[in-house]
């Protein structure tokens, strides 16, 4: 019963090979948690560095609010149950329950309630005598499950437990560990390669491949949403259809061509307004992704939201309860190889379709995917990043869809006509701009709203669910990009700057008193240097470089300290910089001052000049380490 | 039709021949040995000479002088003492390095294994003269704890065959005990050991065996002091001159009759865990 917190966790072989990288999760009190991927993508490491198996190489490991990094596996009040069992061979059933419970030196009656109990739960009572050789495998499981749960662990780490046993005693497993998660009411995180069981059991779902976490939700949303072509493919069976495609805007209506063959179909503009302009050009590939289920051999299916294209039947598999066509949209492919004109369609056989028919097939518009040809990532996001508009600059006003605002001094251009990237955190409820709320909907713990501005939406994230029907909104300028013919007129102000840095110790002497006499004693302080001038650290903040790096290791290696505006005061003793420019966005004055070849932005209450200080707020900054580009901190 | 071989014939075949080698390597194995039991049992004193094998007189002579006119009990004393000592502490020297070598992940673990099977390479004999003298200055010449000193000192370089043992444990084993709590020195005698019968009879075993029979180490280290001999070395200073040896060579083979015994014994009734392999059933079989 704990919650648990991963933050950028690592894990990095001596060879350099990472397995893991920068994982984070935040994890709630009696979730289930599911880790799935192909083999060698990270998840049984992540696990075992939960467990306490492996060591953490860098980030921080909290089980219930208390740090675990440096705990061994027993002091972190968790349970196992391992793929291969990893029963004592040597012990009975009941001594293999009671060995943890021995060790932690319980009464021998208090023992003999835990393990009947646990056996009781379990359904295992009458093997108790046995040893695990003479039970089958489905009965040995059985006994790890009850061997983790006799302990009453804070959280149950289950790593690929049905992978030993057959199909139809996995099913049965399946449903016995979904009934066990919730009647023991504890924290679960099981790793398993089989989308299936992934899909079935957990509450929520990490996606991992390569030591990345792909996509962390619910699994519908990975089924609904997946936020790359990975996951997309992953997640469901028959496996998502892939085509590559280019999108055209054409005035109120978008055309998808699909490569490689003549089908095409046109979506309304609304419908991909979330997509980044550059991609409705016409000439960026991207993946089109659509589940069998989203096309249809009814003409007349998906009323409103249905393209049709023309494919031919190459072979048909029956299932009983439902029959799948497989085909191609390019009249000559032959539908068996992983083409991408390859198509699947989920249908209920009626049709009695036969391989070499050409059929028309209605798509559904409205889940369609799309993904980046390069990063496979979403295009289509349920969160988009920008609003994406056009504008005009006159005479210090900016005009947007009828509106104007003042430009604040900050941002200087000259009129003229310009695109205006607004990020959807940027825009934030204030007096500006009156918009019609259309929708508000909760994505991963974030509040989108959807609002009507002269005929086109606005996207924004709200820190609440707003319920009004109008709303009026504020643009923070220091977020916002103008661009001229794909060129980057305004920048929004840089997040963090980042310095380099190096950890060092040195020998200091301190004054202490005692007994009334003042003595001189040698200390060992710990400081971060960059820039020439030293910043002594707090303990906390050096314990984690110790703990990331090693202790040896954490004074060779070269850092990069990152620092946001927030995180740079002006202060004697530090850094030399040169003050560039005053931004004024209005609200906020920021200074950016030049340190070296590197630009800083700093909060500034008053207009500098000249030469300045700058001290990094050592609570605030990040630290990343150069050589292996690792986040510590 | 293309004609063929019989199978049934052809293993017929394979299995008469493969015996009939048996056979005869068996019989030339066991032929000395049954020399020696015959011998023992000979009544008339014909020394070493003597071109019969069976005795004219069958008599138990042999054995009572054995016990009564020789030095033999005392040797054979010593030597079960010093074979005994060795086998205790070579059995948990084995057993601790192999643990560490197949569990431990250390630095250098790679490379010390490597020293030790190159070393264990090089006859123990090349080291004898050092040896000596090394025993000499710390005054451990002709002094059993001195013998047991030489022949356990080696003993973590039998880690080799052990520590392949321990490697067939699954890890997931001590990985789910440390889960379970336990710690190191627990996952060793309550998971390990328990699991590790077979290897721990067959280190004892060999353990047992080489002070045993070795007779190089104990012959210079005791040289000069006859009640401190162990029985490789008194029974071979009964046949070191010929006069000597036609007196004893019955003796002798009666001797070697006495002490090939525990070892026989030993081996009985260790035998059945020997053969019985324990890690079925841990996991999926």
């Amino acid at each position: 019963m704990a919650d648990l917190s991963l933050k950028h966790i690592y894990k990095v072989y001596p060879n350099g090979t990472k397995a893991v990288n920068d994982f984070n999760m935040e994890i709630a009190d009696k979730e289930f948690i599911v880790f799935v991927g192909p083999s060698g993508c990270g998840k049984s490491t992540t696990l075992r560095m939960i467990a306490g198996l492996e060591d953490i190489s860098a980030g921080e490991l909290k089980i219930g609010g208390v740090v675990v990094n440096d705990m061994e596996p027993k002091d972190r009040d968790i349970a196992m149950v391992f793929q291969n069992y990893a029963l004592y061979p040597h012990m009975t059933v009941y001594d293999n329950l009671a060995f943890s419970l021995r060790l932690k030196k319980l009464s021998r009656e208090e023992i003999h309630k835990l393990v009947v109990q646990a056996a009781e739960t379990l359904g295992i009572t009458e093997y108790l005598s046995k040893k695990p050789k003479e039970m089958s495998g489905g009965q040995r499981q059985r006994v790890a499950l009850g061997r983790a749960i006799v302990r009453e662990p804070k959280v149950m780490l289950l790593d690929e437990p049905l992978s030993n046993l057959d199909a139809k005693l996995r099913t049965q497993m399946r449903a016995e560990i979904s009934k066990l998660h919730s009647r023991l009411n504890t924290t679960f995180i099981y790793v398993t390669h089989d989308q299936v069981e992934a899909m079935t059991m957990g509450t929520r779902i990490v996606v991992m491949k390569d030591g990345f976490v792909k996509q962390i939700d619910t699994p519908k949303n990975l089924y609904n949403y997946p936020a790359n072509k990975f996951v997309a493919g992953f997640i469901g069976t028959p496996q998502m259809n892939f085509f590559e495609g280019t999108l055209k805007k054409n005035g109120e209506e978008v055309r998808i061509d699909f490569a490689y063959c003549n089908a095409g179909i046109t979506v309304p503009c609304s419908k991909l307004d979330k997509v980044r302009p550059d991609y409705l050009n016409g000439e960026t590939p991207v993946y089109i992704g659509l589940r069998a289920e989203d096309v249809s051999v009814d003409r007349e299916a998906f009323g409103n939201n249905k393209a049709v294209v023309k494919l031919r039947i190459s072979h048909v598999e029956e299932l009983g309860s439902e029959t799948l066509l497989y085909g191609d949209l390019n009249m000559d492919g032959d539908g068996y190889s992983e083409s991408l004109t390859k198509i699947v369609i989920k249908d209920d056989g009626s049709g009695g379709y036969r391989a070499g028919d050409v059929i028309e097939a209605a798509l559904n518009t409205e889940r369609i995917h799309l993904f980046d040809k390069q990063t496979e990532d979403c295009v289509l996001p349920r969160i988009p990043e920008y609003n994406y508009l056009d504008c005009t600059v006159s005479g210090g006003l900016l005009n947007f869809l009828g509106e104007s605002i003042a430009l604040p001094p900050a941002i200087e251009c000259a009129d003229g006509e310009y695109e205006l990237l607004i990020p959807v955190d940027a825009l934030k409820a204030g007096k500006d701009i009156g918009v019609k709320v259309e929708t508000c909907e909760n994505i991963c713990g974030k509040t989108l709203l959807s609002a009507e501005l002269n005929g086109k939406m606005l996207y924004a994230l709200v820190p609440e669910t707003v319920t009004e029907k109008t709303l009026k909104l504020d643009v923070d300028f220091k977020k916002i990009t103008l661009l001229k013919d794909g060129v980057k007129v305004i920048e929004p102000l840089p997040e963090v700057s980042r310095l380099d840095g190096l950890f060092v110790k040195n020998k200091v002497k301190k004054l202490t008193e005692a007994d009334g006499k003042v003595k001189t004693v040698k200390a060992i302080e710990f400081s971060l240097e960059t820039e020439g001038k030293r910043f002594t650290v707090p303990d906390t903040l050096a314990q984690k470089l110790f703990a990331a790096l090693g202790v040896r290791k954490a004074f060779n290696s070269p850092l990069k300290i990152e620092c946001g505006a927030g995180s740079l005061i002006f202060g004697e003793n530090g850094i030399n910089a040169r003050v560039e420019r005053m931004l004024d966005y209005g609200a906020e004055k920021f200074v950016k001052c030049r340190v070296g070849e590197k630009f800083v932005y700093l909060l500034a209450d008053k207009d500098y000049d000249g030469e300045v200080r700058i001290v990094p707020d050592l609570d605030k900054i990040g630290i990343i380490e150069a050589e292996r580009n690792i986040r510590i901190i | 039709m293309k004609k063929y071989r019989s199978k049934k014939g052809a293993e017929k075949l394979s299995l008469v021949i493969i015996h009939t080698v048996l056979a005869i390597i068996s019989v030339i194995w066991l032929l000395p040995f049954l020399m020696l039991i015959i011998l023992s049992f000979r009544g008339e004193q014909v020394g070493m000479s003597a071109n019969y094998l069976f005795p004219k007189q069958w008599s138990f002579d042999n054995y009572v002088k054995l016990f009564t006119q020789t030095k033999f009990l005392t040797w054979y004393g010593n030597t079960l003492l010093v074979s005994v000592i060795v086998t205790v502490v070579q059995t948990i020297i084995v057993l601790v390095t192999s643990y560490a070598l197949s569990r431990l992940r250390f630095k250098m673990r790679k490379p010390l294994m490597n020293v030790m099977l190159i070393l264990g390479m090089f006859p123990g004999f090349l080291s004898m003269t050092a040896v000596y003298f090394v025993l000499k200055e710390i005054n451990l010449t002709q002094n059993i704890f001195g013998l047991i000193l030489v022949y356990s000192a080696s003993s973590a370089m039998q880690y080799y065959i052990c520590k392949g043992f321990f490697d067939t444990i699954p890890k997931s084993l001590d990985e789910a005990a440390r889960i379970d709590g336990a710690s190191r020195h627990t996952i060793f005698f309550k998971i390990l050991l328990p699991l590790a019968k077979p290897i721990i009879i067959y280190t004892i075993l060999t353990a047992f065996i080489a002070p045993w029979g070795e007779y190089m180490f104990s012959s210079f280290i005791m040289l000069g002091d006859p009640d401190k001999f162990t029985v490789a070395v008194g029974m071979k200073s009964w046949l070191d001159n010929s006069t000597l040896a036609s007196e004893y060579f019955t003796i002798f083979c009666a001797a070697a009759v006495v002490v090939s015994i525990p070892i026989t014994a030993l081996f009985i009734w260790l035998q059945r865990y020997y053969v019985e392999g324990v890690t079925g059933g841990s996991v999926k079989g």
